[in-house]
């Protein structure tokens, strides 16, 4: 899947302006520039501590990027256009963007006193996107895409790591977000349940739907990525297709990193 | 408290329901209350001793305005056409003094019927009302009561912030065990060697602690001790905890009859002045200080002994020994040195 | 059931074999004697039948009048007060703990300021006093009114009609009960994983949708027994209402002892009686409520008493066919 004429005349999917972020006095994000084009997979890669997930987190806004700004379908996120200046928006206008990038957390995440249903029609109802038992509906057709038609009114703590993953790719989706941010969706799972997890999102990448994965599956990565990024100290070392990156790295952190996954 | 009907019956009927439910009617149903008396009077007559609960024979009083005294009354008072009576008798209350009588929820006994003879006498609409003994004081500083009728002593310290009028003799005594051979004689030498209860914040209190002291400087010991509450402090004394409980002499004569046929019947071990040995203590109205109201108080209350109604009143609660002649307005009390 | 569990008996435990020892067959495992245990519960049992004896046969508890008091309108009557302000002061008292636990994790420091201060300061005053300053506020502060502070006001209150000794019990009650409450809700907001506080963000669930819906729901887990516990504790402290001359149930009780002194002890175990009801419908209730708030929780519920009995005699019965059968 290349980008074609048509693909760059709509707005980026998602793009990422000279990000930079510090927790104190430690700077994780050191100007970082990424466009994302619809449809496209992203996967992101590095050692731990580079920034990875920091990033994903400044996309959809959990995050404030001390400098810097984020687009999503050619809106920013979080902040507001005031002539020449970025103003704040307000809680209300965030969570109502955050209802248009979907998340994926390395530890699920999903609400445990509510079934397998209710998390993931939960969110288009209480957005007021979808009625009850639209929603539901909704709910009952995306579980069954990600195989769990028939565990609809489980709780969340009945099912195993990959399970209630899947559970949490379904309740990503019911948002119908423009992209995905997934960060290490399999990095908690016994590896016997981490290729359910990955086929669904191999599912979805094929399905043409913009993703943005930070995953140390590399042989995953090689699989679904239209393009891979290596991301090392808050800046972006290299990136390209994964026969370039992955193969034959111009970087020496990136043949380092690799040499010690692979 | 008012007792609305509606709430009654609502009580009645939750309370039955969890008891059905909890106690799978173990327990025998009871029966409906006996004593439907009427808890008012006719404007101008006064029932003394009425639901007493067996401390007094009830006695009716026709009681007439006096317009000569209404006339000396403060402005505000006799406006506003009531007299707000405040009775320090919460929780416990002080039998025959003041406590809730037979029906269970009127306020009476002798020190309330007192205020509805002077209230009566001044032409003025009694409005009682129960509280703890240091509300009862907040109370009377505030303004939400005019007087206080509860077995108040007259103290020189009270006087720095009230104005009294006087008309009882205060006297105390100790209650002991019927079966107790101990005998006070009126010789406080008599309580070496023994554990006595006090109520916090009396003048039978000071009294005692005086006498602790004089003993302690012969070499001689007395344990006072203070209990929460009358229960708590009977209960001790029906143990075997202490060897008396030292309280105003009416209350002891009440508690004497009223346990006669209890397991643990006690009885009267000796009695004294409650202002100490060289003075006659005397118990009194409490009104706020320059309120102006002392002295309509204490001439209603000679009025009453003039008429002989202050003696019916006296011997209704059989209180008679602790009439006094006249009532003063801050008559000497207990000194503040003799403490 | 019976044959994996025989399957499963180690060679350990068997005699040492003399000769080469004979195969065990499929079977029951003996159960362990424990001789000390039935030796302590038939003591417990006698202490506890000397106890209930001296209860029913000694006439220090005057158990007739004990019958006669219990039912007493004025008993009943003080109860009511317990019941109505108990619970007026848990639900107000709650309110005000989640709204001072919001205070506090609040991101404006003014708003944290005072939600400690109001925790710190209501924690040490004791009831007591803060019933007798509500009980004279009426002589500090005649009239309350409503409108633009240090303006002019719109609606005036005569403070003397407007407090009853009800309403001053239930503000005391409550203003108290809040601080503790709010310790409490804290507690439990915390024990919230942040990873939910995460995902109903990025799920951009609206602001209230995710406390009422996803937070709170699961706090409950933890504020309920504490609150329970709490509550309990009110019940009882509510005994302290007569500092504002309303008489519960314990006042009651307390001021019949007073009216009736040869009945003060089976006075005492009226109330202590009606206590023991009350706080067995508290327990009841929360087991209930504990269980509603324990789903996803943990991966089964707990059964009910009613689905434990019918468990218990269903597996007697099992047991009692497998040893029929061995």
């Amino acid at each position: 899947m290349t980008a074609t004429a048509t693909a760059q005349a709509a707005p980026a999917a998602l793009e990422v302006h000279d990000v930079h972020k510090w927790y104190g006095t430690h700077r994780v994000l050191d100007g970082i520039d990424l466009t994302v084009r619809p449809g496209e997979v992203t996967v992101v890669i590095g050692p731990s501590g580079s920034g990875k997930s920091t990033l994903l987190r400044v996309v959809n806004h959990l995050e404030k990027p001390d400098i810097g700004h984020v687009s999503v379908g050619g809106e920013l996120i979080g902040v507001r256009r005031v002539g020449g200046r970025l103003k704040e928006l307000g809680e209300r206008a965030i969570l109502a963007q955050r209802g248009r990038i979907g998340f994926v957390f390395q530890n699920f995440n999903l609400f445990p006193h509510l079934t397998v249903l209710d998390n993931v029609a939960a969110a288009p109802v209480a957005t007021g996107r979808l009625g009850r038992p639209e929603a539901r509906e909704l709910a009952r057709e995306l579980l069954t895409r990600v195989g769990l038609g028939d565990r609809t009114g489980a709780y969340p703590r009945t099912l195993s790591g990959g399970q209630q993953q899947r559970v949490a790719i379904a309740r990503a989706l019911a948002l119908r977000p423009g992209i995905i941010l997934f960060d290490e969706p399999t990095s908690a799972l016994d590896p016997e349940l981490v290729g359910e997890v990955l086929s669904v999102i191999k599912d979805l990448a094929t399905s043409g739907t913009t993703l943005l994965i930070v995953t140390h599956e590399i042989g995953f990565a090689r699989e679904v990525a239209d393009r891979i990024v290596f991301i090392d100290g808050g800046r972006i070392a290299e990136q390209g297709p994964p026969a370039e990156v992955l193969d034959h790295p111009r970087h020496e952190r990136t043949r380092d990193f690799l040499a010690r996954v692979l | 408290m008012p007792s609305h009907p509606f709430r009654r019956s609502l009580t009645r009927a939750l309370a039955a329901a969890t008891v059905v439910a909890s106690l799978a009617g173990t327990l025998a149903a009871c029966g409906g209350d006996s004593e439907a008396a009427t808890t008012t009077d006719a404007a101008g007559t006064v029932t003394v001793g009425r639901v007493s609960n067996g401390a007094a024979k009830p006695v009716e009083l026709k009681v007439p305005e006096v317009k000569a005294l209404n006339a000396e009354l403060p402005a505000a008072v006799r406006r506003s056409g009531t007299l707000k009576i405040v009775v320090g008798a919460l929780p416990d209350g002080f039998p025959p003094l003041a406590y809730i009588g037979g029906d269970q929820k009127t306020l009476t006994g002798a020190e309330p019927d007192l205020g509805r003879l002077v209230a009566a006498v001044l032409g003025l609409k009694p409005e009682l009302s129960n509280a703890t003994w240091e509300n009862m004081f907040v109370g009377i500083d505030s303004g939400k009561a005019d007087v206080g009728f509860a077995n108040i002593t007259d103290t020189e310290e009270r006087k720095r912030k009230y104005d009294f009028a006087s008309y009882r003799k205060d006297n105390v005594g100790f209650e002991v065990l019927k079966k107790s051979t101990w005998n006070f004689d009126g010789d406080y030498e008599n309580l070496a060697g023994k554990t006595v209860a006090v109520d916090n914040g009396t003048n039978q209190e000071r009294i005692l602690l005086e006498w602790q002291r004089k003993l302690k400087a012969q070499g001689k010991t007395l344990t006072v001790k203070h209990y929460a509450g009358k229960s708590a402090t009977y209960l001790a004394l029906t143990g075997g905890r202490i060897d008396a409980y030292f309280a105003a002499n009416p209350g002891v004569a009440y508690h004497v009859t009223r346990t006669a046929t209890s397991p643990a019947p006690t009885r009267s071990a000796g009695t004294y002045s409650g202002a100490g040995a060289s003075l006659q203590g005397l118990i009194a109205a409490t009104t706020k200080k320059n309120s102006g109201l002392a002295k309509p108080i204490a001439d209603a209350v000679n009025h009453l002994i003039k008429s002989g109604q202050y003696a019916k009143w006296l011997a209704a609660y059989n209180l008679s020994d602790e009439a006094v002649a006249t009532s003063r307005v801050n008559p000497p009390g207990l000194p503040l040195s003799d403490s | 059931m019976s044959r994996p569990l025989g399957a499963a008996v180690s060679l350990a435990e068997t005699p040492p074999a003399q000769s080469p020892p004979t195969p065990l067959t499929a079977q029951r495992v003996q159960p362990l004697r424990r001789p000390g245990r039935w030796i302590a519960t038939a003591v417990v049992l006698v202490l506890v039948a000397q106890i209930a004896h001296s209860l029913a046969t000694n006439p220090f508890y005057q158990w007739g009048r004990f019958r006669y008091w219990f039912l007493r309108p004025t008993v009943l009557d003080g109860l009511l007060v317990t019941l109505e302000v108990a619970a007026l002061s848990a639900a107000l008292g709650l309110l005000g703990g989640v709204l001072l636990a919001l205070a506090r994790q609040s991101g404006s420091p003014v708003l944290r300021a005072v939600g400690w201060t109001y925790t710190w300061l209501f924690r040490s005053v004791p009831l007591i006093v803060v019933l007798i300053f509500l009980y004279n506020f009426s002589a500090l502060y005649k009239t309350v009114s409503l409108g633009i502070p240090f303006g002019p006001a719109f609606v005036t209150f005569d403070e003397s009609r407007l407090a009853t000794d009800m309403t001053v019990a239930v503000i005391g009650l409550s203003l108290n009960e809040a601080a503790y409450a709010a310790e409490v809700v804290r507690g439990g907001l915390l024990s919230v994983d942040q990873g939910q506080h995460e995902a109903a963000a990025a799920l951009g669930l609206p602001k209230g949708y995710q406390f009422t819906r996803i937070v709170l729901p699961q706090a409950l887990r933890s504020i309920v027994p504490n609150y329970v516990n709490q509550l309990i504790g009110l019940v009882k402290s509510t005994s302290l209402v007569f500092y504002v001359s309303l008489l519960d149930l314990f006042g009651s009780v307390q001021t019949m002892g007073s009216t009736y002194p040869g009945d003060i002890v089976p006075l005492l175990l009226v109330a202590t009686v009606w206590y023991l009801i009350l706080t067995s419908a508290v327990s009841v209730v929360q087991y209930y409520v504990e269980r509603y708030f324990a789903r996803g929780a943990t991966r089964a519920l707990p059964p009910t008493p009613l689905q434990k009995a019918r468990a218990g005699l269903s597996g007697f019965r099992a047991r009692l066919r497998k040893e029929a059968a061995v």
